[in-house]
Order: C-alpha cells, then sequence, then structure tokens
C-alpha cells in the first residue's frame, strides 16, 4: 500500500491494519470507542462491527488520512464510522476507499456521522476507487455547528459495479458547506442521494454535481436543498452522457419553508462537444485522449 | 513539392463547399488564401486537418509525397500539420497549461509571445480575440510543426497586436523554413509577411494564382471579391 505510510487508519477487509493516534488526535476502533465513550453511542446506529472513531480536540498540524481497502474475494465490510471536530479547528481529511484486487467481488458499506463543531473548518476529500466487481454503499451525515465552515469533495475516480450514496448535510447558524460530487462512470449503475438542510439562520451552502456516464451506465441523482431558516442554497447539477448506452438522471429539489430562505437550482445535462473533440483531435491528441481531457474538465 | 492539395472536393450535410481546390506549397515558403466570406476558406483549412465534418468526396492532400487525405487529424498533425483556428472554442476545466502539457512536442516560451498570463486561465475561457490568436499560436509553436495554416490569424486584433502577430510569424515560422498557409479575409496581415504567393478562393474554388499581395489587396478594394472573376488582374485563373 503506497500510502500506508501516512495512513492514520487503515483497514483492509475486515481488520485493522494501522491506527495511529496523536496527542489531542484520538483514534479508535468503532468498537472501542462505544465501549469507552457512552456520550457517543448517540453517533452510532447500533454497536459498530468495524470502523473509526476520530476525535480531533487539538489543532493538527498535518492533514488526517483513513484508508479503507476491500481485498479478499467475496469480503463484506459493514463500517460505522464517527468523526468530531472540536470547535474552532482546522482539519484537512483525506479518506479513501478502494479494492486491491480490481477483479475481485466484495462489498462495502459505510454509515458515518462527522460532527463539525462551533467555529471548526473542514476540507474532507473522500476518494472511491473500486473494482468492477465492487458494490458499495455510503451513507454519510454531516452536522455542522453555528459559524463552522465545511468543504467536501466526493470523488469516484474508478466507480464500483454498484454505488448507492448518501450524504446528508445538516447546517446550523451562520455555517458554511460546499459538497461537489464527481464521477466518472462505466458500467455502472450509480445512485446519489443529497441533501443540504438549512436549518439555521444565515446558513448557505451548496451542492455541485459532475457526473459522467460511460458505456452501459444508470446514474441517477436526487439531490435536495431544503431551507428552514433565513438561509442560501444552490443546486448545481451537470451530467455528461458518453455512450449511447449511457442513461443519466438528475432530479434537483427544492423546499423552503421561510420566506426569507433564497434557494436555486441549475441542471443540464449534455453530450461531448464535437468541437472541443476536433480541436484537440488537431492540436495531436488522439481520440481517446482527447475524450479523456474533455471529462477530466468536466469533472474539474 | 512539399505539400500540394489536388482537384480537392468536399462536402458537409449533402451541400457542396469545395470545388475542386488546387494548391501547392514549397518548403519555407509563404502563400496567402484571400477571398470572400463562406469562400470555403475555413472549411479548406479544416479539411486539411481532418475535420471529420469535412466529407473529402474527391481529390488528394499531399504532404512530402505521402497521401494524407484519410489519416486522421492527430496523425495529421504528428507529420507536422498544423491549423490555428479562427473561433477556437472553450475546452471547459481544462487551463492552458494543462493542455499545452498534453501536446507541447517542444518547449515554447509563453513569456515571449506575451501569453504567461493566460497558462493558468480556461482553454479560450472568456478570451479576448487577442487573447484566443496568442494561445493559437503558442499551442501550434509548441506543436513543432512544418506546415502551419492560420485561419484569420488577424481578425480581433488591432494593428499593433497585428503587427506583433505578424512577427512572431515571421521569427518562429517564415525564418525557420516553416511552411505557412495565411487564410485572410482583409488581407491586413499580407502587408506585415509580404507572401510571395496569393491565391483568391470564391464559391469553393481558387480562381487564381497572383505574385503581388499589395496589387491584389487594391483590385479587392476598388472592386470587390465579386468582381475579381472579370478582373484583367486575374488573367492566369484556372
Amino acid at each position: 500500500m503506497k500510502s500506508a505510510k501516512n495512513t492514520h487508519y487503515l483497514q483492509i477487509d475486515n481488520k485493522i491494519e494501522k491506527i495511529c493516534g496523536s496527542e489531542g488526535i484520538e483514534i479508535l476502533p468503532a468498537k472501542t470507542a462505544w465501549e469507552k465513550y457512552a456520550w457517543a453511542r448517540k453517533y452510532f446506529i447500533d454497536k459498530p462491527k468495524t470502523g473509526y472513531f476520530i476525535h480531533v480536540q487539538k489543532q493538527p498540524d498535518h492533514a488526517l488520512s483513513t484508508c479503507v481497502s476491500v481485498s479478499s474475494r467475496g469480503v463484506k465490510q459493514e463500517m460505522q464510522n464517527l468523526m468530531i471536530i472540536e470547535e474552532n479547528l482546522k482539519v484537512s481529511i483525506k479518506g479513501v476507499c478502494n479494492s486491491i484486487h480490481k477483479s475481485f467481488a466484495g462489498s462495502h458499506q459505510a454509515k458515518g456521522k462527522i460532527i463539525v463543531k462551533q467555529g471548526a473548518e473542514v476540507n474532507y476529500q473522500q476518494i472511491h476507487s473500486w473494482g468492477k466487481k465492487n458494490t458499495v454503499d455510503t451513507d454519510y451525515q454531516f452536522y455542522l455547528e453555528k459559524n463552522s465552515h465545511l468543504d467536501h469533495k466526493y470523488q469516484v475516480a474508478l466507480p464500483p459495479k454498484k454505488l448507492k450514496a448518501s450524504i446528508r448535510l445538516t447546517l446550523l447558524e451562520n455555517a458554511v458547506a460546499n459538497l461537489e460530487t464527481t464521477a466518472s462512470c462505466a458500467e455502472t449503475e450509480f445512485d446519489l442521494k443529497d441533501v443540504l438542510m438549512l436549518k439555521g439562520k444565515n446558513a448557505s451552502g451548496m451542492i455541485k454535481l459532475r457526473l459522467a456516464a460511460g458505456k452501459n451506465s444508470l446514474v441517477s441523482a436526487y439531490s435536495q436543498v431544503r431551507a428552514e431558516a433565513e438561509a442560501k442554497g444552490h443546486l448545481d447539477c451537470q451530467g455528461l452522457l458518453l455512450d449511447k448506452t449511457a442513461k443519466v438522471s438528475l432530479v434537483p429539489g427544492l423546499i423552503c419553508s421561510n420566506k426569507k430562505a433564497q434557494i436555486t437550482h441549475e441542471a443540464s445535462i449534455g453530450k461531448v462537444s464535437e468541437e472541443e473533440l476536433n480541436y484537440l483531435q488537431m492540436r495531436g491528441l488522439t481520440e481517446k485522449q482527447a475524450l479523456e481531457l474533455i471529462v477530466n474538465g468536466f469533472l474539474q | 513539392m512539399f505539400f500540394t492539395v489536388s482537384n480537392l472536393k468536399v462536402s458537409s450535410q449533402g451541400k457542396k463547399i469545395l470545388r475542386g481546390v488546387d494548391l501547392k506549397l514549397k518548403k519555407g515558403e509563404i502563400q496567402a488564401i484571400l477571398g470572400p466570406n463562406g469562400s470555403g476558406k475555413s472549411v479548406l483549412g479544416q479539411t486539411i486537418l481532418g475535420n471529420p465534418r469535412y466529407k473529402v468526396e474527391e481529390g488528394k492532400i499531399v504532404l512530402l509525397g505521402k497521401d494524407i487525405t484519410k489519416l486522421s487529424s492527430s496523425e495529421r498533425v504528428k507529420l507536422g500539420v498544423v491549423l490555428s483556428w479562427q473561433n477556437p472554442p472553450v475546452v471547459k476545466g481544462v487551463k492552458l497549461a494543462q493542455l499545452l502539457d498534453k501536446i507541447s512536442k517542444r518547449k515554447v516560451s509563453a513569456q515571449k509571445l506575451e501569453a504567461d498570463r493566460l497558462l493558468d486561465r480556461g482553454v479560450n475561457l472568456n478570451f479576448s480575440g487577442g487573447e484566443k490568436k496568442l494561445s493559437e499560436l503558442l499551442q501550434i509553436l509548441s506543436l513543432k510543426p512544418k506546415l502551419v495554416i492560420l485561419d484569420e490569424i488577424e481578425s480581433g486584433l488591432d494593428l499593433k497586436k497585428t503587427a506583433m502577430a505578424a512577427k512572431i510569424i515571421q521569427q518562429e515560422l517564415v525564418d525557420k523554413n516553416i511552411s505557412v498557409l495565411l487564410i485572410t479575409h482583409s488581407g491586413e496581415i499580407l502587408k506585415f509577411l509580404r507572401p510571395k504567393t496569393i491565391n483568391v478562393m470564391i464559391a469553393g474554388k481558387i480562381i487564381c494564382h497572383h505574385g503581388g499581395y499589395e496589387k491584389v489587396l487594391k483590385t479587392i478594394k476598388d472592386y470587390g471579391y465579386e468582381k475579381c472573376k472579370k478582373h484583367a488582374l486575374f488573367a492566369d485563373r484556372q
């Protein structure tokens, strides 16, 4: 594992290979945290089997990283993860979920809660890199307390056979969240649900989707902004069809129960521009290289 | 002959655009194609580069004895044929520096072209007319070309910028023995680059070749393109 050296939590199949906290950054198996901290139990659905608990209580001087891999044929991961970032801390987190043997079947299921306390700032990048026989189901909930800030990138670099992802963001007063989901799909069924809940006054958030659907892909995204307070929210959903066998469905939704809230959306599904493709080929790129560059540009 | 186009007939969506174009270019030579809007000049440039939108019905394009008519665009570029687009499209999400990284065969100083400020911007995104042309020049120079087709390189440029573009073309292409085909509607660039041969294209056909660009420009200014066919200047029409 290339990244193992700098990883703070490394799990392969259902075994924790490395767990490495430091002063003010407590990292435990989720099961241990459940047993050790009664206060933490409310954040878990039930007693976790596997997963991690990360509690950042002191300003870290480096980015935190987690890596969860499926390695064995037919393995089934059922994780519950909890991250708590204490008040006014600035934290960068990189999470990688992947399969080591891309041809093996295996499933990854993860439910997570991320609590961003008052005034904290979190930059959280989650990268998924799977094999064609994997099935993946992730469900993450983010709670942003007053004046907190979250930038979250959920990136599907290599898609599994089936991917179900749910991301729910709850924002209290003055909290800010930017969620960006990018996926380049091929031979994949991707079902995404994301919700931005604006509960506090002056909260603001944006959900940005860039979903490219290649051969035999079915991509569905149901995105919602719900405003219960005087807050601002925006949905920016874009799909790109790369093949005649691909299908993209974008369903943006706005639900408002506060007359002072401003919530908006934009959504579009397009195909690759022939002109762009020809232009890049006239710069010496092959059709495949040109298409890759266009898709990467779209996902940026 | 370094580069030859023979009896090139091209259509697009069933419409005939080029009706038998003939052109010959020597190594290191600079020629121009002048013509009114819609005469097929840009289509000729795009066809030479293999844009699949334009179907070659008849004729051949030959570079250094090799028939390139059926090659893909990228194969033609590898052989050294490049085109600067008149209206290059935006490549969404891709910065000019990233594109140059992917395509460059040689390092070209963006600073020298006063294009360094463009490197960190999206390709052609919100570029002014002049910035587009600088970006195009930077890209084509980095492709290590043998034959450069410049489609309306002066459009969108003021006189000072046209002079600057002409200087770059002179120093980086003409002086380095790289063949240049200038496609132009206004002919402004010709005053700076003084090509030895001017080809006038009307209705999909090159109707004459002429040696003096000044005379041709004067004729067009005095009589317009529509009168070109009848004007005595074009005694050597095909």
